[in-house]
């Protein structure tokens, strides 16, 4: 019998929808995101894919999953209710100080972004716990019952605790929650020592205010949307896509909404580690560029690499240290201010710079014809000839071409370049900027990127992909189908996952197995729970552990996996020596005689990989034979247009080419080869590799 | 070279060194380069002119390295230079000013022939002698000197010397381990310069080093025709650890015909007699750091950039140090050098500059034994006042300028030392008022909890007078410190008993602007 699974992806300016039967058959549709009642556009798209595949809603009997931006913009929108933060006497400006960090040291003019939590809602209680552990000075309950008492008057909805040591011993902020549960229980409690139990107050702070500002948002959001999935008659629970490439049920998720905020950019990756493994292709780069921004992502082994900070709503021309820190599990994302709207421009030295300013979609670009007068990227794909005037969006949208070569002109005289190497230009820097910010994350993280195969989707990405794979040395770039709908898809292809970290800091010949024991056992459990909860059986459980570890002495720290439950092996000598080789691996180091410290342990606990049908590729449709004028490094040359959906598995379409289908448009340079996967996707292969690689096989 | 693949090949070099100068801070012990990013990584041509570097650091460093390659390829038989040799000197007069910072260079080569130099500076954690501070009465009393020597030699290391380092500081390991990151992240840069070579077929760097230095050199003086031509002076006065004052005083020359910027620092107070004098390449530092960030922050840092901007220092004079000076703690007068500058500046393009500040943070090191009686030394950690005021936006508080050096975190401090904060807030009020105010000080207290007596070493700063405000601006409050309530003025190296209680605030930052 079919089963059936359903995908929404609620993001800025569509709701996607995607269905997916188990035989392989998806039925995918967009709707315009309804912002004042997400659930409104939620269920238009519930309703279309289920009316295109004729079926209703107690058919769909295997996932429900959704993605959503929610979190996100609520946070850049500033439009929560109010909230209060609790915290330890004495420390009550721990938002307002931050790290002390000026993050751009030659910009006098940097700002940073204002606490989300400001000084007239902050409390700070009389109580003390300390580095070990030990409560110095208990919370008093009155203490607790003023604080109350000032809440309500403030109109305060929800609440933030972050008392100093909490990572160590929760019991303080503990307390607090148990009177708030007794006296308000309408009022939501946020405890920093729950919701990231990590050393470093800042970050610890940071955290858990945005989770207590976010949590009068998602709660009641993801409660009504449970209610009207079960008066619909779905059987299941809805799961909720987080930042760290996992679901899980939509109860948990709705009291840690701080997990949720990447969870949009973390359906793509995943999305790159279904190809991975369908390709059989371990270790490559997803490349998703959209039209502010262009997102990158490693994945190794058929995972995608995770990081535990990272960082939101940046306020000044997008530089890191100018957001809100976030110290929870996430998917390790490059992203940089280049997409199709970035603004081009020539500065005092006569350079062409990219971004970081952007047009947007309002205006958005010169060709839009939407008020805009900078040139931007799309507008050079445009002026080369890449992109169609009359096919954008399938022809739905027309593009002013005059408009953009007029742009480009004026450019082009800045850079005392003819208008069409302008625009070359503009494509070259932008794709090298892609380039060089993969580079240079991936050496951070030891990563040898040269040759890695790029996954490209988004809007933007299979235009510039090609090229950025000749940046990056990489001979092969996968366009997988679906690229519209891409994100929806990949939260069908996700496991239910959480990850846990917690500090526990103690140099690796001091460690008390007992302490461990305790520590690992209780994120054990907390993952059990959360894995239950979210429909999985007991026996399909697995828990993985690793550990961030670093020299005595040192700051930063290095995450190793650790392929055994260091419970059960209990060897200090395998830890040290995955440390070691892990490290050597990073900045080739190994040093003898130093001491190493564990900082923190993370366990993911983890339902199976879902083993959902491949998606079926689109249609053939009749082929077209023709070709347009494109200016290839300010050449022009008569390129081959092809319609996606007419290629075919015999075929092999030399560079350089066009590939169109609706939502995007490929471009493949010369030297080059596509080809038809099974799966449906696109690939471009480079000649030079493929020879080589069939004369070593031979 | 035309605009599209210059942009795109520097971008290239400056990644090089980026990346390497992040990885030097993940991974390395010395605590103020983990946490303050003391440390440079340049990109040198094989004129050993800096053509690149990476956009992390503090001015001190940064500035100091580009003119240290000249320095050591003077002091060594460069010609006989051959692939896997490796320079190094932490000479204060070469580098960036103190021993404490160690720089090594490495050549670049492309097959037999020398293409460019890899460079970094980093601030280690121990070089033996006086330790942190500026008690020491000459420079020999600070620690270890290395002249310019081979670290390695054909990749073979020079044994005697890594003996002669390791019985001579308090930290060999750490030492030795951040050395190791520096020797690896000079190899690293020259194969990624090889491959950037291959990648876009080059043979050398040196038509596109030209470039870059030309086009930069040429911005920066077409930045400065734009201004008023003319001399224009400014004065900072603040009170050092002791309660010594310093004068800075600077005549700023813009020559708007030649684009050139002239500093003078006739008048300034004399040499110390404490280690806080200024070797000329850190003043050098700090100095075109305040016009570049003030002129035009967005243009790399490279030998062309900086060539227009030139210093005139007197003979005696605490930012022209000589030997035998000592210059241990010369960032505590050298994060003051861009505020008569600025000050100066700010009759030429007032909406450009910031009112003065906090200055330099304040740094403490504590030391004793737990209560289990095993001793331990912290590192040093250090804490901001507010920064000055800017013509359309507030200071921001607990935030330092020059520097931005961050705070280790109160967590970790109290997870590694038996230390317990008692509070750390700002300070309201301590920002000067203005039409924008400054940034706010803050109010830090703490004690141990060893129940044993303790060492405590503080180099506070403006414990006299605050920051002066800015065209109208009201001034910052000063800063204060107390040990159970009685304020300290000679703040070096104190014994303390088990049950003191040390309180601190730190300066606020001048106003912009009367009210």
């Amino acid at each position: 019998m079919t089963r059936y699974s359903l995908a929404i992806d609620i993001g800025g300016t569509f709701t996607d929808a995607v269905l997916l039967a188990s035989d392989g058959t998806s039925y995918v549709d967009k709707t315009l995101t309804t912002h004042n009642d997400l659930l409104e556009g939620f269920f238009r798209g519930v309703d279309l894919v289920s009316a295109r595949a004729g079926i209703r809603a107690q058919d769909i009997d295997d996932v429900v999953v959704h993605a959503t931006t929610v979190v996100t913009n609520a946070l850049i929108e500033r439009k929560g209710p109010p909230v209060a933060l609790l915290l330890t006497e004495g420390f009550r400006d721990i938002l307002y100080i931050r790290e002390e960090h000026r993050y751009d040291m030659y910009d006098p003019q940097i700002e940073f972004a204002e606490p989300l939590i400001p000084a007239e809602r902050t409390f700070t209680l009389k109580e003390r716990t300390y580095a070990d552990g030990s409560v110095g000075l208990p919370v008093s309950g009155d203490e607790v019952r003023a604080v109350i008492a000032q809440c309500r008057e403030k109109g305060i909805v929800s609440v933030a605790v972050c008392f100093l040591n909490s990572y160590r011993n929760g019991a303080n902020e503990q307390e607090v929650a148990r009177i708030f549960a007794e006296e308000a229980p309408e009022i939501y409690v946020s405890l920093s020592s729950v919701i990231a139990p990590q050393m470093r107050e800042y970050l610890r702070a940071s955290t858990v205010a945005i989770n207590a500002y976010t949590v009068p948002i998602t709660r009641p959001y993801l409660t009504a949307l449970i209610a009207e999935l079960k008066a619909r008659g779905f059987r299941q629970q809805p799961l909720i896509m987080l930042s760290n490439g996992g679901v899980i049920g939509a109860e948990r998720a709705s009291t840690m909404p701080v997990r949720m905020i990447e969870s949009g950019p973390a359906a793509g990756a995943l999305v790159a580690c279904y190809f991975s493994r369908i390709f059989d292709i371990p270790d490559l780069i997803s490349f998703d560029m959209g039209g502010t921004t262009a997102k990158a992502c490693m994945v190794q082994n058929h995972e995608p690499l995770v990081t535990g900070t990272f960082e939101v709503d940046r306020r000044y021309r997008f530089k890191p240290g100018s957001g809100m820190p976030i110290t929870v599990p996430s998917i390790d994302m490059i992203e940089i201010g280049a997409g199709g709207g970035s603004i081009a421009s020539v500065d005092d030295l006569g350079l062409l710079k990219i971004g970081p300013e952007s047009a947007g979609s309002m205006p958005g670009p010169v060709c839009y014809g939407r008020g805009g007068t900078d040139p931007c990227v799309t507008d050079a794909d445009l002026v080369l000839g890449i992109l169609d005037a009359d096919r954008f969006l399938g022809g739905d949208m027309d593009l002013d071409l005059t408009g953009a070569q007029s742009a480009f002109d004026t450019l082009g005289k800045a850079l005392n370049l003819p208008r069409n190497q302008a625009a070359w230009g503009v494509f070259e820097v932008v794709c090298e900027q892609m380039a060089a910010a993969t580079r240079t994350h991936a050496t951070e993280r030891g990563i040898d990127y040269r040759g890695l195969p790029l996954l490209a989707f988004g809007g933007a990405g299979p235009v510039h992909a090609c090229m950025v794979a000749e940046l990056t040395e990489s001979t092969k770039v996968i366009y997988p189908p679906l690229a519209s709908v891409l994100s929806a898809f990949g939260t069908l292809v996700t496991p239910v996952q959480i990850d846990l970290v917690r500090s526990h800091v103690t140099t690796l010949d001091a460690l008390e197995w007992c302490a461990v024991d305790e520590v690992l056992g209780a994120m054990v459990s907390e993952g059990a729970t959360a894995l239950g909860e979210a429909g999985i059986r007991e026996a399909e459980f697995t828990f993985s552990f690793a550990a961030e570890m670093r020299y005595l002495g040192q700051q930063s720290e290095v995450r190793i996996e650790l392929d055994f439950d260091p419970r059960k092996t209990r060897s200090t000598g395998d830890i040290l020596a995955l440390f070691e080789e892990e490290y050597h691996r990073q900045y080739g180091l190994k040093l003898d005689g130093m001491k190493v410290e564990i900082v923190n342990w993370l366990v993911t606990a983890a339902g199976r990989q879902p083993e959902r049908a491949a998606v079926r590729a689109p249609d053939g449709s009749a082929r077209r034979s023709e070709t347009r004028p494109v200016q290839i490094r300010g050449t022009a040359q008569d390129v081959p247009v092809w319609q996606r959906a007419s290629i075919t598995d015999t075929d092999r379409i030399a560079g350089p080419v066009i590939i169109e289908e609706r939502e995007t448009t490929i471009f493949v340079l010369s030297g080059w080869e596509v080809s038809r996967h099974e799966s449906g996707s696109l690939v471009a292969e480079k000649f030079a590799g493929k020879v080589a690689a069939e004369k070593e096989a031979n | 070279m035309d605009g599209v693949e210059l942009q795109i090949l520097w971008s290239n070099l400056i990644g090089i060194v980026s990346e390497q100068a992040r990885a030097l801070q993940r991974i390395a012990f010395s605590p103020i380069v983990r946490e303050a990013g003391d440390l440079a990584n340049g990109l040198f041509d094989e004129q050993a002119r800096m053509v690149a570097q990476a956009v992390t650091g503090t001015p001190g460093h940064i500035n100091s390295l580009a003119a240290a390659a000249r320095n050591l390829l003077d002091n060594c038989d460069a010609d006989s230079l051959q692939p896997g040799d490796v320079l190094i000197t932490n000479d204060p007069w070469m580098s960036a000013g103190h021993f404490f910072d160690i720089t090594i260079l490495s050549p670049i080569f492309r097959g037999e022939r020398i293409i460019g130099y890899a460079g970094s500076t980093i601030h280690h954690s121990d070089i033996g002698g006086y330790g942190i501070g500026s008690g020491a009465r000459d420079i020999h009393e600070e620690g270890l000197w290395i002249p310019t020597m081979k670290l390695y030699e054909a990749g073979k290391p020079n044994e005697t010397l890594f003996q002669i380092i390791r019985r001579n500081v308090r930290t060999p390991d750490a030492l030795m381990g951040d050395l190791g990151a520096q020797v690896s992240s000079g190899i690293i840069a020259s194969d990624r310069l090889n491959a950037l070579c291959d990648r876009y077929g080059l043979d050398d760097i040196s038509e596109l080093s030209q470039e870059i230095i030309t086009r930069s050199e040429t911005a920066t003086r077409d930045a400065i025709r734009k201004l008023p031509g003319g001399t224009y002076h400014g004065a900072s006065r603040f009170d050092v650890p002791g309660g010594q004052v310093i004068d800075l005083k600077t005549a700023v020359t813009v020559d708007a015909e030649k684009g050139e910027i002239v500093i003078d620092f006739e008048g300034s107070s004399p040499p110390s007699s404490m280690g806080i004098n200024v070797v000329p390449a850190y003043t050098h530092a700090y100095a075109t750091f305040a016009v570049r960030s003030s002129l035009n922050p967005d243009l790399p840092n490279n030998a062309g950039s900086l060539a227009p901007i030139r210093l005139k220092l007197p003979d005696e004079c605490v930012v022209n140090a000589k030997y035998p000076s000592p210059v241990n703690a010369r960032h505590v007068v050298g994060m003051y050098v861009p505020f008569p500058i600025l000050k100066a500046l700010a009759q030429v393009i007032p909406d450009r500059v910031v009112a003065e500040g906090s200055g330099a943070v304040w740094t403490i090191q504590i030391s004793g034994k737990d209560r289990a009686g095993v001793p331990f030394t912290s590192s040093m950690f250090n804490y901001s006042g507010g920064m000055g005021a800017r013509a359309t936006k507030p200071g921001i508080s607990a935030v330092c300028y020059p520097t931005g050096v961050s705070a280790v975190p109160v967590e970790v401090l109290e997870a590694t030392y038996p230390i317990a904060f008692t509070c750390k807030e700002l300070e309201h009020g301590t920002g000067g008022a203005g039409k924008y105010p400054g940034g706010d000080g803050q109010r830090i207290g703490y004690h141990m909890r060893t129940g044993r007596t303790w060492l405590l070493n503080t180099i506070p700063s403006r414990l006299v007078s605050g920051p002066e405000g800015l065209l109208g601006g009201g001034d910052g409050a000063a800063g204060v410190f107390q040990i159970n309530g009685e304020a300290i003025a000679d703040t070096r190296k104190r014994e303390m008993q088990p049950d003191d209680e040390v309180f601190m605030i730190t300066p606020g930052g001048g106003g912009y602007g009367a009210v």
